[in-house]
C-alpha cells in the first residue's frame, strides 16, 4: 500500500527567491493493494515530483509518504525494497545481457543463490524474453526495453508497484503485454500505482483514478465516479473540466 | 553471504563488466602502457649511441702492407688511416700526428710466432691524443690476445686458464644528467598513467551513466549511495593500476634490451623498486579515481565531464615539474598527495634508500583524502540537486 498525505515540495531558485516553483500543495492521496491506481494529470502538475518523493530522491517540505507504512524520508531504502519501478526515462545499460541486467537488479534487492536464479528465470519466462535474454541490451527494440525494465523491476517481486508513463512509445502489442502483466499482478494482492497520459488506458486498466493538477489533488475515484462527478460521457472529457475548474470539482 | 556484501558484489560486478566490455576506454589505458617502454627504449638507445660513439681516429700507418688483417681490425674499431681523413679533418690529425710503425718482418714473426713490436708514437701528453691512444692500446691488446687464444686452443689449452682473477666492476658512481631525465620522465609518466588509466571508467559510469538514464534508476533502488561511490570507484582504480601495472611490467622487460652499462649509467627496474614504486601509486591512483568521479558526478553532461576532467589531468603533470625546479622544498610537500610520491619516485631513481615512514605519511595522507571525497561525493548523491539535474 501506498500512502501519500500532505505533500507540499517547492524548488527555490537561489538567485531569485520569487521565480519559487511549487510543485506540490499538499497533495495526499491511497494507492490500495489489488487495486491499479492511476496518477492523470497534466504536465506539469507535480507527477514526476510526486513520484520522486516516493522514491526518496526528494525530500517533502511538509507531509509524508509511506510504503507499506514504512516512511520513504526515515527509513528510505527499507521502504524502496518494497517498491518495484518502472521509471519515465528508461535507460539500459548497454554493455550488460538482459540476463546480467536483471540478475544486477535482483541482487541490489538482496537476492542470491538459487532463489535469485529461479525468480530470474521466473520472470524471464512470464515476459517471454528467452530469446533475448542473453544478447547485449544495445539495438533492442521499445518493446524489449520495455520488457526488460518491467523484468527488472519485477525480479525481486515487490509488494508495490510504481510506473511512470509506461506505455509510451510502446506499440500495441507490447502495450497489450504490459497491461496483461499488470492485471495478473493486481490478482495476487500487490498494489499498482500507474501515471499515464493515454485516456482509454487508464479507463480500462483502472480500478481508481487520481487526478493531480496544481500540485494537489483535484478528484478522485473510480473512472465511472469521475465520469459522473463531471457529468461528461467520457474520461477524456472529464479529466479536462476536472482540472479546469475547480468548481466542478466542488459540486 | 550478509545482504551488504551482495549488494556490493552486485555493484562492483556490473562496473566492472561495462568497464571491461569499453573496449575503446580500455585501448586508452593500454595505450599509455604500450607507449611508456617504448618511448624508454627509443629515447636510450639514442642517448646511448651519442654517448658511445667513437669517432674516427686518424693514425699515420708505416708499413701497413705487412699486416693487413691488423690494419682490419683497427678499421673494425674506427681507427684509420691519415691517407683516408676527409680534407677538414687532416690539419687536426697532421698535428696530432700519430704514427704507428708495423716492422717488416711482421708476416715472418707472426707465422713463426715470435713476440712483434709495434711502435706507437705521439705526444702523449697532449689531451686530445689520450684517448686516441687508449683506444689503440685497447684495440692492439684485444688483437694480440685474440691470436694468442686461437694460439692456446690449438695445442689444447683451455684459455680461462689465463683469467684465473676476473675483475667484475660495478659501477656505484650515480648516473649520468641525461639519463636522470629518462628517469624522472618515466616517474612523471607514471603518474600520469595513474591518472589517465581509469579516466574513461571514471567518466563512464558517473556522467556518462546519467546521460543514459540509468542513474536515477540506480539511485532508487535500496542500496546506499557509499555502496554505489564504492563500486564505481573500485571499478576505475582497478583500470588504472592495470595501467600502471603494464607500464612497470613492460619498463622493466624493455630496460633489459637496452645495454645501459655502456653509459656507465645502472638503470634497473628490479622486482623491489617496481614494487615500491605499485606501493607509491596505488593509493594514487585510488585518489586520482576519487577526483575523477567527484568531478565527473557534479557535471551536466558527458562532454563537461571529458573537459573538467581532462584539466585534473594536467596535476600530476604539473606538480613533478614544479617540484623539480625547486630549490628547497618545504617539508610539508612531502605530505602532499602526488607531490610527495614524485620526490620519493625521483629519489628512488636516483639511488636513494627508501624513507618508509615518508611513503606510509603521504600514502596515509592520500588515502585520507581519498576516502574524504568518497564520503562526500556519497552524500551528495543523496542530495536534491543531483536528482534535480538528472532530467
Amino acid at each position: 500500500m501506498i500512502e501519500v498525505n500532505n505533500l507540499h515540495k517547492s524548488f527555490i531558485d537561489k538567485k531569485d527567491k520569487k521565480n519559487t516553483v511549487k510543485a506540490l500543495d499538499g497533495l495526499s492521496f491511497t494507492a490500495k493493494d489489488g487495486e491499479i491506481t492511476g496518477i492523470l494529470g497534466p504536465n506539469g502538475a507535480g507527477k514526476t515530483t510526486c513520484l520522486r518523493t516516493l522514491y526518496g530522491l526528494l525530500s517533502a517540505d511538509e507531509g509524508f509518504a509511506t510504503i507499506d507504512g514504512i516512511s520513504v524520508t526515515d527509513e528510505p531504502l527499507a521502504a524502496r525494497a518494497r517498491l518495484g519501478i518502472f521509471p519515465d526515462k528508461f535507460g539500459l545499460y548497454e554493455r550488460l545481457t538482459a540476463y546480467e541486467q536483471i540478475d544486477y537488479f535482483a541482487s541490489l534487492h538482496g537476492m542470491s543463490g538459487k532463489s535469485k536464479k529461479q525468480a530470474i528465470e521466473q520472470v524471464i519466462d512470464d515476459l517471454e524474453l528467452a530469446d533475448l535474454a542473453h544478447r547485449k541490451t544495445v539495438g533492442f527494440s521499445q518493446g524489449q526495453r520495455m520488457k526488460v525494465t518491467l523484468a527488472q523491476a519485477l525480479v525481486h517481486q515487490p509488494q508495490n508497484f510504481v510506473l511512470d508513463e509506461p506505455t509510451r512509445g510502446l506499440d500495441v502489442m507490447s502495450t497489450r503485454i504490459l497491461r496483461n502483466h499488470l492485471a495478473k499482478f493486481k490478482a495476487k494482492g500487490h498494489c499498482i500505482l500507474f501515471s499515464s497520459h493515454v485516456m482509454q488506458e487508464v479507463a480500462a486498466l483502472c480500478d481508481r483514478v487520481i487526478i493531480v493538477a496544481n500540485g494537489t489533488l483535484a478528484a478522485q475515484g473510480t473512472p465511472q465516479e469521475l465520469c459522473e462527478l463531471a457529468g461528461e460521457q467520457n474520461l477524456e472529457e472529464a479529466f479536462v473540466k476536472l482540472i479546469g475548474s475547480d468548481e466542478g470539482v466542488a459540486a | 553471504m550478509s545482504h551488504d556484501l551482495i549488494q556490493l558484489k552486485a555493484l562492483v560486478i556490473k562496473e566492472y563488466r561495462e568497464a571491461f566490455r569499453d573496449k575503446r576506454a580500455l585501448m586508452v589505458a593500454l595505450m599509455m602502457a604500450i607507449l611508456a617502454p617504448i618511448g624508454i627504449m627509443v629515447m636510450s638507445k639514442i642517448m646511448i649511441e651519442k654517448l658511445v660513439d667513437e669517432p674516427p681516429v686518424y693514425i699515420k700507418f708505416i708499413g701497413t702492407e705487412h699486416a693487413p688483417k691488423l690494419i682490419k681490425h683497427f678499421a673494425d674499431s674506427n681507427l684509420l688511416d691519415f691517407a683516408d681523413a676527409p680534407k677538414d679533418e687532416q690539419a687536426t690529425w697532421a698535428q696530432r700526428n700519430i704514427t704507428i710503425e708495423i716492422p717488416t718482418d711482421y708476416a715472418t714473426d707472426m707465422a713463426e710466432g715470435k713476440p712483434i713490436k709495434l711502435h706507437l708514437q705521439a705526444d702523449f701528453t697532449d689531451k686530445a691524443v689520450q684517448p686516441p691512444v687508449r683506444r689503440i692500446n685497447n684495440a692492439v691488446r684485444n688483437f694480440s690476445m685474440a691470436i694468442g687464444y686461437k694460439r692456446l686452443l690449438l695445442r689444447g689449452v683451455d684459455v680461462r686458464l689465463l683469467n684465473p682473477v676476473k675483475l667484475v666492476e660495478q659501477d656505484t658512481a650515480k648516473p649520468d644528467a641525461t639519463f636522470m631525465l629518462i628517469s624522472m620522465m618515466l616517474g612523471i609518466y607514471l603518474m600520469l598513467a595513474a591518472f589517465m588509466s581509469g579516466l574513461s571508467v571514471a567518466i563512464d559510469s558517473s556522467a556518462g551513466e546519467r546521460e543514459r538514464n540509468v542513474l536515477e534508476m540506480l539511485l532508487c533502488q535500496p542500496v546506499s549511495t557509499m555502496k554505489i561511490v564504492l563500486a564505481k570507484l573500485i571499478s576505475a582504480s582497478t583500470v588504472a593500476v592495470i595501467g600502471v601495472l603494464l607500464i612497470l611490467i613492460l619498463t622493466s622487460v624493455s630496460v633489459g634490451f637496452v645495454d645501459l652499462t655502456k653509459i656507465g649509467a645502472t638503470f634497473s627496474l628490479d622486482m623491489s623498486t617496481a614494487a615500491v614504486l605499485l606501493l607509491l601509486l596505488l593509493p594514487i591512483c585510488f585518489f586520482a579515481s576519487a577526483c575523477q568521479l567527484f568531478v565527473a558526478f557534479q557535471t551536466k553532461s558527458f562532454k563537461e565531464a571529458q573537459s573538467t576532467v581532462g584539466i585534473l589531468i594536467g596535476i600530476p603533470a604539473f606538480i613533478p615539474f614544479v617540484i623539480s625546479m625547486m630549490d628547497d622544498r618545504p617539508q610539508w610537500l612531502n605530505w602532499l598527495p602526488i607531490a610527495g610520491q614524485s620526490m620519493m619516485i625521483e629519489n628512488i631513481f636516483k639511488g636513494v634508500d627508501v624513507d618508509w615512514l615518508a611513503v606510509f605519511a603521504t600514502s596515509g595522507v592520500t588515502i585520507a583524502i581519498t576516502v574524504a571525497l568518497v564520503l562526500a561525493l556519497a552524500r551528495k548523491l543523496q542530495s536534491e540537486k543531483v536528482v534535480m539535474a538528472l532530467s
